[in-house]
């Protein structure tokens, strides 16, 4: 259904879309910082590794733990990613990986996780990490 | 991408508020802020903001006498800072921080001065030079507030109204932003996603059922209809963000894009001998919403 998700789950369906009032998209500054002026994305530290992305056991949310370890098998490339969210200006930040590390913003926020999910689906399709840039900038902007 | 969004609620969704580090001291005028982001560009207003206190008459007077270049505020300066290019009353407004005074007439339009130095005291008003920005500034009434306001009471994807307040007397301007998405389509490159595509939802309520999205062109846009209709997406725009790529805009009863469901949901088309023959709808958290694949006609 071409419809905001947020809104079939909580109400069920277009029909009382038309008597309520339209649910507020899900964006970043609901879960995380206000988006400001986006920078560049970054380039991979050289020898990063994903040594710390969190692991099952330290997450919030086991049903998140796929997606941790798809990005843990590729830290060189989700560290030339740029985060949408606004992480970007949290202190110690450096790329989309940060997102995966520490209090790991991942675990709460649709952005970093969306983001997240669109570079290792596109890796596993054999796109280069610039393609994947190109990809995150249409959908969650440059 | 033009449109109005008239919600009053929007004036006071801007930032108000004190500096959290700054020394207990009571002011007359105390120190304010006003912030606001309109696609991607922000805009941030810092003034210290003057009381009527009991004055019956405001402009005119020794607190503001006419032909004074006057800030809009008290103390240091009002500032406007943007961080990207802006235009406010037409006039290009380049990203940066600026002192902002205005030249006060009895009647008639004032002058809005934008002095690229901002770190000026109220008593010491900037001369006229080639730096500042200059432009007029249209002046009238509205019921009175005690306490100097600028406000955004209008915002569009694309600008707002800007308002500065005090008494009865508003002076407002319309600011407009460098709009981060083209709406508009060539024609050629609009043609080849002409047509209707058999759409399958894989999410929510109509998960399976099979639908249709109908792509058209009209007035130099690309459209996307789903039948059955959507409802609350109706007949939208549909705007390239990469090739082959798009995202919906909605329109509002005015014709206009009041919403941009960027990175809600995006569509990419996938090409089979040049030709765009099927889509997917992704959400911004990647799921696969849905699918389709061209009809053949």
């Amino acid at each position: 259904m071409p419809n905001r998700r947020t809104f079939l789950s909580s109400f069920g369906g277009v029909v009382v879309g038309v008597m309520l009032p339209l649910p507020r998209r899900v964006v970043a500054s609901d879960h995380c910082h206000p988006a400001g002026v986006l920078g560049p994305h970054p380039t991979p530290r050289p020898g990063i590794t994903a040594a710390k992305v969190l692991t099952k056991a330290q997450l919030h949310d086991p049903k998140l733990a796929p997606l941790f370890d798809s990005i843990r098998d590729i830290p060189g490339v989700i560290d030339g990613i740029r985060c949408n969210c606004g992480c970007a200006s949290a202190e110690g930040f450096y790329s989309l990986l940060s997102c995966y590390e520490g209090d790991a913003m991942a675990q709460h926020c649709p952005i970093c996780q969306g983001q997240g999910k669109l570079a290792v689906r596109l890796h596993k399709q054999g796109k280069s990490l610039d393609e994947i840039r190109v990809a995150i900038d249409a959908q969650f902007g440059a | 991408m033009r449109n109005r969004v008239p919600v009053a609620a929007l004036a006071f969704a801007t930032l108000l508020s004190l500096p959290s580090a700054s020394p207990a001291q009571i002011r007359a005028s105390e120190l304010g802020t006003v912030s606001q982001m309109i696609d991607g560009t922000r805009l941030t207003i810092t003034y210290s903001r003057p009381r009527i206190r009991g004055r019956t008459k405001l402009f005119g007077t020794s607190a503001a006498h006419w032909g004074e270049v006057w800030t809009p505020g008290a103390n240091w300066a009002t500032t406007l800072e943007v961080s990207k290019d802006v235009t406010i009353n037409d006039r290009r407004v380049p990203k940066g921080k600026y002192s902002v005074w205005m030249v006060l007439k009895e009647t008639g339009d004032w002058t809005t001065v934008l002095d690229p130095d901002f770190h000026r005291y109220h008593m010491n008003p900037p001369d006229s030079v080639a730096t500042q920005i200059r432009f007029p500034v249209h002046i009238d009434q509205a019921p009175s507030v005690d306490v100097l306001t600028w406000s955004l009471p209008e915002l569009t994807v694309s600008g707002a109204t800007l308002a500065m307040q005090w008494g009865t007397t508003r002076a407002t301007m319309k600011l407009s932003v460098q709009p981060t998405l083209t709406v508009a389509l060539a024609e050629g490159e609009a043609r080849p996603y002409l047509g209707r595509y058999r759409y399958t939802p894989l999410t929510g309520r109509d998960s399976g059922k099979v639908m249709a999205l109908i792509v058209s062109y009209e007035k130099g846009t690309l459209k996307g209809q789903f039948e059955p209709n959507v409802e609350w997406m109706g007949k939208f725009a549909m705007i390239r963000v990469a090739p082959d790529v798009f995202v919906p805009g909605l329109y509002d009863s005015h014709g206009e894009i009041y919403e941009v469901l960027r990175p809600d949901m995006v569509l990419t088309f996938a090409r089979v001998a040049g030709r765009p023959m099927s889509f997917e709808e992704r959400y911004e958290d990647d799921t696969l919403g849905g699918s389709g694949i061209r009809i053949p006609e």
